[in-house]
């Protein structure tokens, strides 16, 4: 058995007992196998000392029940790792921030509390997934949308808590950006809500999210200054019509001016999140690779180099992806719209006309949809996806930890940023996957993000080469001030040490308020680098 | 209630291996489907693999109820297994690929079970009577010796089927293995892999959930 650091055997014995009475015996694990479950099944520490393992893990029902457990930590100076679902496991999954730290899980709080169509939102608990939410609305044929990650077997509150993303319009797809109004149980055991749920007999809770006075939720993102019980989302109001179309831009230099038009229609709220492409990156992956190994072998080419390549393939350098939802007529006009300007930019652009559905997807039209997170459609088919991983051949990994850098929307960024990624795979000995080609992530209608996925592994050795990896492109990263928007725990403590400025002056002020709200440091000590004073010595 | 369930598994589980063993060579693929009693009544299979196929026709010749997938679980786990288990969690079996194993044994948490048996099968990836199979067994130590006769042919479905199959009667304990593969009560059958299988390589998993 792991034991919470600076708690002895007889404490944590008795600190389990309490957690007992708390929640009934059956939903306290101590079992070396039931804890176990809540391994990080992506560890990049996999079985090596510095895996984050948890102590026990136990299972409240209620808020009450949060309470008397943060009680319980205060008491015995236990830390807590509060999880919804626990599934997000490029970025730790189940696993404590912390080793020895007791998890709580939030599952059985599963109560949909609240679906209003008429004013599109939801209230739940954190043990709500998007499974359970799409349910509850189709079962009632709400006219209302999710927006999902893929997977999507997480939770709304999960997701929006670590800043995930989905893939519908801008205004829905940051999922703590469309959240409004949260219950929070604090460090010392009291329960606040924010934003309107702070007045008494208040109806508009979720709709109006700040309240009067500092907004504070943010706080509660990606944090440790409290246990989210209940949060509110906006949800999309089912669109009448979905409609797709690509367009390709034939030289690589297209790029900007295929950037520009494509964010035009993102911040007018026109389009779904954008799909980059390339043509020529994806037959790289057939018959062309051989070409792309060449234009690569020496290095990061010119672009003039590149230029030459494109000719030289006759496939277009770039694609975009559009998802349109509305109206048919809207929807219909838009992409005509966009022919039109696109057309005008860019010469020798082509377009292709996609799917058009009308919403909802009946359900037995369901199973064989495609593009199902773009509809709503929370699926578990990614695993299926990527299954037979092409970059790790004979030797599959046996998960990845994530390394996305923020880069502005531009193209000479993605250039750049593409180039440091390719050179800082090859200073850390590992195939490097960027090229000329590599397209944006848009999760986040405002920015690109760009970066890669480190395998990990069962073995120690692979590991250490792996961790080696991510520490050398985070680093080559930084120094041009791109940085990622959230990491495994185990680069947590690295990835806030790039946020520098002013001698890291915004993780001096996350300490202090630390230091003020949870003075015994019982909530998951060290996420995203906030130490409680007591613990500062711990960071990496 | 959980945990006896676990363990009355493991018990049950390891005398219808050492028997499934006796019977492999006797048997054959022509035998009679197996009438026995088992120690799980659920099982899932995905219908895109004949193997997996063939393990479904042989439980259900023995009366277990099998579920079909087309690799994603969700709808399955979601609105369904998830449901009953809460309220039951009696022990689950199955032949899928690896994706398919990854996301219940992940879910599987919610209903606080976990894997206690599996055999993984790495196949060549054409659906003929020529492909390969390698056969990698954790969990009890008779399911580790029996998977070790299983032979590089097709077929092996049904065979599994029937290692899985449990036999209510044999109660003794078994002892952990003692080479490369420990005895699955100690957890050495939980999260052996991730999702991804060998390139050009199809990867299959019996399992039991319990």
């Amino acid at each position: 058995m792991v034991l919470p650091p600076n708690v002895s055997e007889a404490d944590f014995s008795r600190a389990l007992g309490e957690f007992r009475s708390a929640v009934g015996a059956s939903w306290v694990f101590s079992s070396d196998e039931d804890v176990a479950l809540y391994r990080d099944s992506y560890s990049i520490y996999w079985g090596e000392p510095e895996e984050r393992v948890a102590s026990a893990a136990v299972a409240p029902a209620k808020v009450e029940e949060v309470q008397q457990i943060v009680r319980v930590a205060n008491r015995y100076g236990i830390p807590l790792y509060p999880i919804s679902t626990g599934r997000n496991l490029t970025y730790g999954g189940s696993a404590p921030n912390m080793r020895g730290s007791v998890v709580v899980d939030l599952k059985r709080m599963n109560r949909i509390l609240e679906v209003d169509e008429k004013r599109a939102f939801a209230l739940v608990e954190p043990g709500v997934s998007y499974f359970d939410l799409y349910h509850y609305i189709q079962e009632r044929n709400l006219k209302l949308m999710l927006d999902v990650p893929d997977p999507g077997w997480g939770s709304p509150m999960g997701n929006s808590l670590d800043h995930g993303a989905g893939y519908t319009l801008a205004a829905f797809r940051d999922h703590f950006s469309s959240h409004c109004g949260m219950e929070v149980v604090t460090p010392d055991g009291d329960v606040i809500r924010t934003g309107m749920g702070a007045v008494p007999n208040s109806d508009s809770w979720q709709d109006f999210h700040y309240g009067a006075g500092p907004n504070v939720d943010g706080l509660f993102a990606q944090s440790n200054f409290g246990i989210v019980t209940k949060m509110g989302f906006w949800l999309m109001p089912m669109p009448e019509a979905f409609l797709s179309g690509t367009v390709t831009a034939p030289r690589h230099r297209d790029l900007d001016a295929l950037v520009q038009e494509v964010s035009y229609l993102e911040d007018l709220g026109l389009t779904g999140m954008p799909q980059y492409g390339s043509p020529i990156a994806q037959a790289s992956f057939g018959p062309g690779a051989g070409a792309m190994a060449s234009l690569m072998q020496n290095g990061w080419p010119s672009t003039e180099a590149v230029e030459r390549f494109v000719t030289a393939q006759k496939l277009p350098a770039w694609s975009v992806q559009l998802y349109f939802y509305g109206p048919e007529e809207t929807v219909r006009a838009t992409w005509q719209a966009t022919k039109r300007r696109f057309g005008k930019a860019i010469a020798g652009a082509t377009f292709q006309d996609g799917e058009f559905l009308t919403l909802p997807i009946p359900r037995e039209k369901e199973p064989t949809q495609s593009d199902k997170p773009r509809l709503g459609i929370p699926s578990l088919e990614v695993f299926n996806m990527v299954a037979r991983n092409p970059q790790t051949a004979d030797d599959p990994s046996d998960g990845h930890a994530d390394l996305f850098v923020t880069i502005p929307r531009k193209a000479s960024a993605l250039w750049e940023s593409s180039r440091i990624l390719f050179e800082a795979h090859r200073e850390a000995g590992m195939p490097a996957r960027q090229n000329p080609f590599s397209t944006p992530f848009t999760y986040y209608s405002r920015c690109f993000w760009t970066g890669t996925t480190v395998p990990t592994w069962r073995d120690p050795a692979k590991n250490a080469r792996s961790r080696a990896l991510f520490q050398t492109v985070m680093d080559r990263c930084a120094e041009h001030g791109w940085v990622s928007y959230r990491t495994n725990p185990a680069f947590q403590d690295l990835l806030v040490s790039k946020y520098s400025f002013n001698n890291n002056s915004l993780l001096r002020f996350q300490e202090k308020l630390k230091d003020g709200i949870d003075p015994n440091g019982i909530i998951a000590p060290g996420r995203y680098g906030i130490w409680p004073a007591k613990m500062r010595k711990n960071r990496a | 209630m959980r945990l006896v369930n676990r363990r009355l598994v493991m018990k049950i589980g390891a005398a219808t291996v050492a028997g499934a063993l006796v019977n492999l060579r006797v048997l054959g693929r022509k035998a009679a489907p197996v009438q026995a009693q088992t120690a799980f009544q659920r099982a899932v299979f995905d219908e895109r693999f004949a193997e997996c196929r063939a393990f479904a026709a042989e439980l259900n010749g023995a009366g277990v109820l099998t579920s079909a997938i087309l690799g994603d679980v969700a709808k399955l786990w979601y609105y369904d297994l998830r449901g009953h288990l809460s309220k039951d969690p009696t022990p689950l079996a199955g032949l899928t690929d690896r994706p398919a194993l990854f996301c219940l044994e992940e879910l599987a948490r919610d209903v606080s079970m976990r894997v206690i048996a599996r055999v993984d099968h790495i196949m060549d990836p054409d659906e003929d009577q020529n492909r390969h199979a390698q056969h990698t067994a954790v969990g009890p130590v008779s399911l580790v010796a029996a998977t070790r006769q299983l032979t590089t042919q097709p077929g092996f479905g049904r065979t599994m089927a029937r290692l899985l199959v449990g036999c209510a009667g044999r109660t003794s304990p078994e002892k952990p293995d003692t080479g490369r593969e420990a005895c699955a009560t100690d957890g050495s059958a939980q999260k052996r892999t991730g999702p991804f299988a060998p390139q050009n390589k199809v990867a299959l998993v019996s399992w039991i959930i319990a």
